[in-house]
């Protein structure tokens, strides 16, 4: 039953940090594999190049994205839906994907990321004397 | 629907409290059903299969400002629309696959607080993010009216 407690963060797509002071929230994802490779998609809207963080160790790919735009002096907010927190995604991938040959681009607050796979766990055929 | 998968082992289970040495058959049943719930509703809530997207609302003194979270969206697809004091935002996300892609409609009306110019209602799409500029109309602009009492 203490599952049932817990029901706050799906709808909140918390992630639990316990280390880092700021609150993030998990932007929504898509990890699509190919042969060669994972895809990865994110929505992170209102984020641009220079709020864009992707981090790569032991192991854990971390993504943060943080919304540059600030309401002008002026201007009053009479409703939010919109987070004002920081999106963290993160996972860790073992050191299955070549973390040197990952490309990626951000547009229109779409992060689209190719992973491509290490060598080792790509499939190969081994020949029998 | 995620098919409730059974644990051998339940973890965490509750023993009753009268003491007796081996846990009630039922108790792993409990974290399976917390754990179907958990992963129940956070199904419901993925934004690529919803169709409303957050908007936030603000003012200054001569406009009025609507903001909308589109990320993925081609400017041509997006429609903008002010009838009546409501604006209604329309949008296509388009996702392209190898079977031919699927697109998913999304559209949201806000009533708008003020009476504005629905003919200089100008909009700008950057990052992913819609922001609708209205202008207010002059009697709605904030106004000091001294009223002399008699």
């Amino acid at each position: 039953m203490s599952r049932l407690q817990n029901l706050v963060s799906p709808f909140a797509r918390r992630s639990p940090a316990p280390d880092t002071a700021e609150a993030t929230v998990r932007p929504w994802f898509e990890l699509k594999e190919t042969p060669e490779a994972w895809g990865l998609t994110v929505y992170l809207p209102g984020v641009a190049k220079d709020g864009l963080e992707i981090t790569a160790e032991e192991g854990r790919i971390t993504v943060r994205g943080r919304r540059q735009w600030k309401a002008p002096a002026g201007w009053t907010a009479l409703y939010r839906e919109s987070p004002e927190a920081a999106y963290e995604l993160s996972f860790s991938h073992d050191n299955t994907i070549d973390v040197g040959k990952i490309h990626a681009e951000l547009v229109d607050g779409v992060l689209r990321a190719s992973l491509p796979k290490a060598e080792a766990i790509k499939p190969r055929k081994i020949a029998v004397n | 629907m995620r098919s409730l998968i059974r644990y051998t082992h339940p973890r965490g289970s509750l023993l009753p409290a009268f003491g007796f040495s081996s846990p009630v058959p039922w108790t792993g049943l409990e974290n399976d059903i917390d754990r179907w719930f958990e992963s129940t509703l956070s199904d419901f809530l993925s934004p690529a299969l919803e169709n409303r997207f957050p908007v936030d609302l603000y003012e200054d003194k001569d406009h009025t400002y609507v903001r909308a979270d589109l990320p993925g969206v081609d400017r041509q697809d997006i429609n903008v629309e002010m009838v009546n004091g409501y604006l209604t935002i329309g949008a296509t996300r388009k996702a392209k696959g190898p079977e031919g892609g699927e697109s998913f409609a999304l559209s949201r009306s806000v009533a708008i607080p003020e009476d504005v110019h629905a003919d200089k209602v100008s909009a700008a799409y950057e990052n992913g993010v819609l922001t609708v500029t209205l202008p207010k109309k002059e009697e709605a602009k904030p106004r000091k009216v001294t009223v002399e009492v008699k």
